[in-house]
Formats: structure tokens, sequence, C-alpha cells
């Protein structure tokens, strides 16, 4: 009886183990998660994705976490000196140029603005990178993409991929179940 | 057989363990009373059910009024009744005559900005009289306030149940904790200006004539400034000035996050060049001191030539500039690192150097399941005689004020507490689970200050009003009162 149950449990945890362990983004095409690549700072970790250069136009890194009361719970992302601000651009390089204004952006039902940016690296050279920042009540996710594709390619690919219906899920959960 | 009667066991310790932890979460009710050691109720206000922020004690005279400034209104109550006049009134300045401390009586309510929560009314209050200003009027009393996000006012409350509008300066995007010297009239006004890359840094202005203000410049941290570019250092909270003879000025980075001690030559800082350019921005700065990205400066409460007892006979050293920081927490039921208040030596300048640190006990309260925050937010600012040096008195939200004997530093102690009873006043504080909200009622003691008689003054941000404390037992002793 004793190892019938022993055997029971361990056939469970497999299985959720197996299904813990394939990523639900494994199905949208060219995107497959990679580990944090940053220390720690004042927010835990998020999630970091690539993609292919086939699907994006170049190879594209995309960095999302949510910053859980760092929003203005009234106005929202306002700005873009705010996109400048929060949406983890400094992780990947301090020296970061702006292209162009904003745009407004919505994703998942949440509200924002993303901005476009030449960065450029401790070694000197340059990278494109989008910044992304969205706002729920009080709270934000922030999102930051970079690599080789041009900044109007990178940040349709990011935003297409945070919409899919996987990405929302996790960020609704993220944000608290919303 | 056995294995069974093993995880049955186990199944019920578990379930005891659950109800146990129920049970110890001490959610306040109404009708309890109030939770306290060593501090006691003399008197309290309910501020006509309004979120408070910060108390200001001013003696007018032969009488002590309170000027209490407010967050906006809530969902349920966007512009509660003022009952004085009858009206609906956004949130904006409680005016309170505290002469007699176990009867406080309401005066006035000044409006503040249409909003609700942080996006309205005036939280931020200042008082100084018109003979101590260089050129204001002497029979004038001025109380420097915010006007929600997007001005700075100066009223005449020399009578304060029928304060006057002297000034406005408006044109902002953010504004909050200012700080006024009021024996020349310079001003520390934490301020967005519409052109500056983060939402809060300082605008130094000469009100030494509050009817007519001088600006003198605008400063903040070099990558705030307008036309910068890359990363954007911390906001501003709040700058504390020692005047012309201390010639500082300790400013305070971050509310809960990335946060930074900032000392600055209030002279070169007041008389240096003024255009915001790096090298201007540099030049007043003596040292910074930055903190963990876990915590924020909210207050930096400095207390210079503190003799420490322990040193009393180093022949170096024996008295030491010390900068009490205080965090703030803003995340309901622990959802972030710990908030709390950290002791710093700057009396080398160039090495400021974090000594100390304080912070309630959690499982003294089990204050993650109270509801809303648990944390640090500010503390007296007062620097009267009474307590200054010798105690501290730190807002906690839900685990109340907190009375800390800071005569030594380097190890603050924890002498006595006070946590409000809540009311039907009280507002909920909620979080998000599984997406729907999950409120609770508790008390958020959010600021907190002292007179110089010794009386001490806690606001509720959960709409809970004002309380009039006084310490007692072994802390009264502490503090010298008799």
């Amino acid at each position: 009886m004793h190892s019938r149950l022993i055997a029971f449990g361990v056939a469970v945890a497999l299985l959720i183990g197996i299904a813990g362990m394939q990523p639900a983004w494994a199905q949208i095409e060219g995107w497959h998660e990679i580990a944090w690549p940053y220390p720690r700072d004042g927010w835990p970790a998020g999630r970091a994705f690539r993609c292919a250069a086939e699907a994006c136009g170049g190879e594209v890194e995309l960095y999302v976490r949510p910053k859980i009361g760092f929003c203005n719970c009234d106005t929202g992302v306002a700005d873009d000196e705010e996109v400048d601000r929060v949406a983890d651009l400094d992780l990947i390089s301090q020296r970061f140029v702006p292209l162009a204004a904003g745009q407004r952006i919505e994703v998942a039902d949440m509200r924002g603005r993303s901005r476009a940016y030449d960065l450029t690296m401790a070694s000197g050279a340059q990278h494109t990178a989008v910044g992304i920042a969205l706002s729920h009540r009080c709270d934000l996710l922030v999102a930051v993409a970079q690599g080789e594709a041009d900044a109007v390619q990178m940040r349709r690919a990011a935003l297409e991929f945070l919409a899919t219906s996987e990405m929302t899920r996790w960020m609704a959960s993220a944000l608290g179940g919303r | 057989m056995i294995g069974r009667i093993k995880l049955v066991t186990l199944l019920g310790i578990a379930l005891i363990a659950c109800c146990c932890a129920g049970a110890h979460a001490q959610q306040q009710v109404i009708g309890a009373p109030p939770e306290a050691s060593n501090m006691k109720l003399v008197g309290s206000n309910d501020l006509q059910a309004r979120s408070a922020y910060q108390p200001t004690i001013h003696r007018q005279g032969d009488r002590y009024i309170a000027y209490i400034g407010h967050h906006g209104g809530t969902d349920d109550i966007p512009d509660p009744i003022n009952p004085l006049t009858g009206k609906a009134e956004p949130n904006g300045t409680s005016i309170v005559d505290v002469t007699d401390p176990a009867n406080p009586r309401y005066l006035h309510h000044i409006p503040g900005q249409e909003g609700k929560y942080e996006g309205g009314g005036a939280q931020m209050v200042r008082v100084c009289d018109g003979k101590a200003l260089p050129k204001g009027d002497p029979s004038a009393v001025y109380l420097l306030r915010t006007f929600g996000s997007e001005a700075h006012e100066i009223w005449n409350v020399a009578d304060p149940a029928n304060p006057v509008l002297v000034t406005r300066l408006g044109g902002l995007k953010d504004t909050h904790k200012s700080w006024w010297e009021c024996d020349t009239g310079i001003a520390f006004l934490v301020s967005g200006a519409p052109d500056w890359r983060t939402r809060r840094m300082t605008q130094v202005y000469d009100l030494s004539d509050p009817a007519h203000p001088v600006k003198i410049r605008d400063f903040g941290l070099p990558g705030q400034e307008p036309g910068a570019t890359g990363a954007v250092p911390t906001e501003l909270h709040g700058p504390i000035s020692t005047g012309p003879q201390g010639n500082r000025v300790y400013f305070g980075y971050g509310t809960d996050k990335g946060g930074m001690l900032q000392i600055v030559d209030r002279g070169k800082l007041i008389n240096g060049p003024k255009e915001p350019t790096l090298d201007n921005l540099r030049f007043p700065e003596i040292a910074r001191m930055p903190m963990s990205a876990f915590n924020g400066a909210h207050t930096t409460f400095p207390m210079l030539k503190m003799p420490v007892a322990e040193f009393a006979h180093d022949k170096d050293g024996q008295a030491r500039d010390i900068v009490m920081i205080v965090d703030e927490a803003i995340v309901n039921e622990c959802g972030e690192p710990r908030q709390m208040v950290w002791f710093a030596d700057v009396t080398t300048e160039n090495r400021p150097m974090m000594i100390s640190s304080y912070t309630v006990p959690e499982a003294s309260g089990s204050f993650c399941e109270r509801g809303g925050r648990f944390g640090s937010h500010s503390s007296n600012e007062s620097m009267a005689p009474v307590f200054y040096k010798k105690m501290a008195f730190i807002a906690f939200f839900n685990a109340g004020v907190r009375a800390l004997d800071i005569r030594d530093p380097y190890h603050p102690t924890e002498v006595g507490y006070f946590i409000p009873a809540i009311t039907a006043a009280t507002d909920k504080r909620c979080v998000t689970i599984e997406g729907k909200d999950r409120c609770k009622v508790a008390i958020q003691t959010n600021n907190v200050e002292t007179d110089e008689r010794g009386y001490i003054y806690i606001v509720d941000r959960a709409n809970t009003g004002l309380h009039i404390l006084e310490l007692t037992g072994p802390a009264r002793a502490a503090a010298g009162l008799p």
C-alpha cells in the first residue's frame, strides 16, 4: 500500500513537473524564454525572451516585469519622460537617447506608452531598444526590447508578443490577477 | 496503516497551525481599545474623515494651532461634507485649535485640488510667522501648502478660522514635501517643473516676502535636468535645511526604492551658478549616500553634534552628526521589501555611513496580515528642544506611531507605541487576489509631529483623524519630561 502511494505521488509530481516545464510561449513562433540576465535591483526579476532573427527581422531580446505600486494611480503613464524613467532601459545601459516622441499603446486592456531609443553599450556599440510602460491601477508592467531589428519591427514584434494570450495571462497573474 | 495515521496527524497539526495563525492576526475591530505602551491618548479629532498626510503644529500667541494637509478624497466619498459650511469640499487643509489638547477644536477647512487619493488634496503644510520672515507682514502668519499636484500656495492664517490666500505658484506637474526657513524666508519647494525629466525636483525660492515670491533656481540630480538623456536618477521626496548657521541641506530621494541621501552646501546652492547644467548641479553637492535598491529616503532628518555617551572618553569623535532616514512603505500587506528607519553618521561628510536601523517586529502584531501598509513612513520634524536628539517618533502605518530613544543613535531603542482604534470612518485597504479585491480595515498612521510642550500628534491616511498623545512611564523619563 505504502509503495503504491509513493508511486502515485511520483507520477503526479512528474506530470505536474512536465506540464510546468512546457512553456506556453514555446507555441509562439520564433520566441523562447531565456534566463533573466540582470543582477537583482529594487524590483524582483521578471521574464526574458529571445526572438529569432527570421521571426522578428533581426534577433530581439525582450525583458518584462511588473512594478507593483510604482504608477500614479490616476494619471497612469503620463508622458514620454515616464517611459524614460521606468522602462528598465537602464538595466541594459545607463546611456540612451530617444529616437523620437513615444506612442500611446494598449495591450490587454492596459494603456501606456512606448518609445524607441539608441543605446550606447559599455563597449561603445550602438543598440536600438524599445521601452514599453503599461499601467494597471497603481501598478506598472514594463518591458524593454533590444536587438538587431530596426525600431519599428522591434516595437511591432514586442507588442505582438505581449498581446498573445499566453503573455497576457502571465501579466495578469503577475499584477495580482487583475 | 501507520503511515496513514501519521498523515492524518500531520494534517491535523497543519490545520491547527493555520487556525492559530488566523487567531493571532489581530485584525482591528471597531470598539476595541487602542494598543499602547508608554504612550496615552490625550485627545482626538476626526478631521471630517479626510485622509491625512502632514500635521504641523504652530504656536500663535497663546494658542497652539494644528495645520493638517490632506490627500484627495476616496472613491466612496470624493468630497466629504464640511460640517462647518454644510458643503462638500475637496480635501485640503484642516485647521484645528489644539491649545487644549484634550479638547481639540476644528476651526476651518481650506479646500484643496479636486481629485482622489494622491491625485488631489493639499498634502504638505509649513507655517512661518510674518514677524520672523525678513520682509513679512509682522501681523501675518503664513501657511505654505501644496495645492494637489499643480501649485504651491501661501495663505495668511493670522486668524486661523478665516484664512486668506496670499500667493499661488502654479504650472507644475507635481509637488510634495517642501521646507521653509522661517528666519530667512528661503524655501526649498518640491515641484515638478514641466520641462524637467522627473516628477519631483527642487525649486529654490526666496519667500521672505510671501506676497512677492522670487525664484532663485531649479535643482536636482544630474540627469534630471531638461534636455538630459540616459538613465533618470530617483526623484526627490523632500529636503530639510539647517539654515545659514548649519549651511547644509539634506535631500532625501526615493520613497520605497533606490533611495539616496544627498548632502548639499546651502550657500553654494543659493548663491552658485543657477543654470541647470551638469556642472552647476554638481557644484553645491558635498556627498551622496546611495541606499539599497530596496529602500527609499522619505525623510532625512539631521541631528548634528549629538553627544554619544559610549564615545564620551574617546579623544576624538565624542559627538557625531547624525541623519535619521525614514523610508516610506507604499504597498499594502507587505507586498515589498520592509521599509524602515536608518541612522547615518555623516560626521565625515564626504564618507557618510549607515550605522544602525530600526523596524517594528512584524510578529509583535502580525502586521503583514492586518491590512493596509506596514512599514515606516515619516518622522516628526520639529527640532524643539523637548525631544530633539533624544526621542524620535516614527509613523509606521498599521503599527501606529513608535517612540524611539535615540540618545545613542548607534543603538536606537523603542520605548513606546500607540496604535489608535479604528472607527466607522476608517477606510478599507485592498489587495488584488486572483483578480478580485480583498479588503481589510486597519489604522494607517501616516505622519507624526510634536510640539514644544511635548505632545505628539499623529494623523491617519485611512480617514480616522487626528490623535494627540503624550508619553508615560519609562518613555517619559527617557525624554526627561516630568
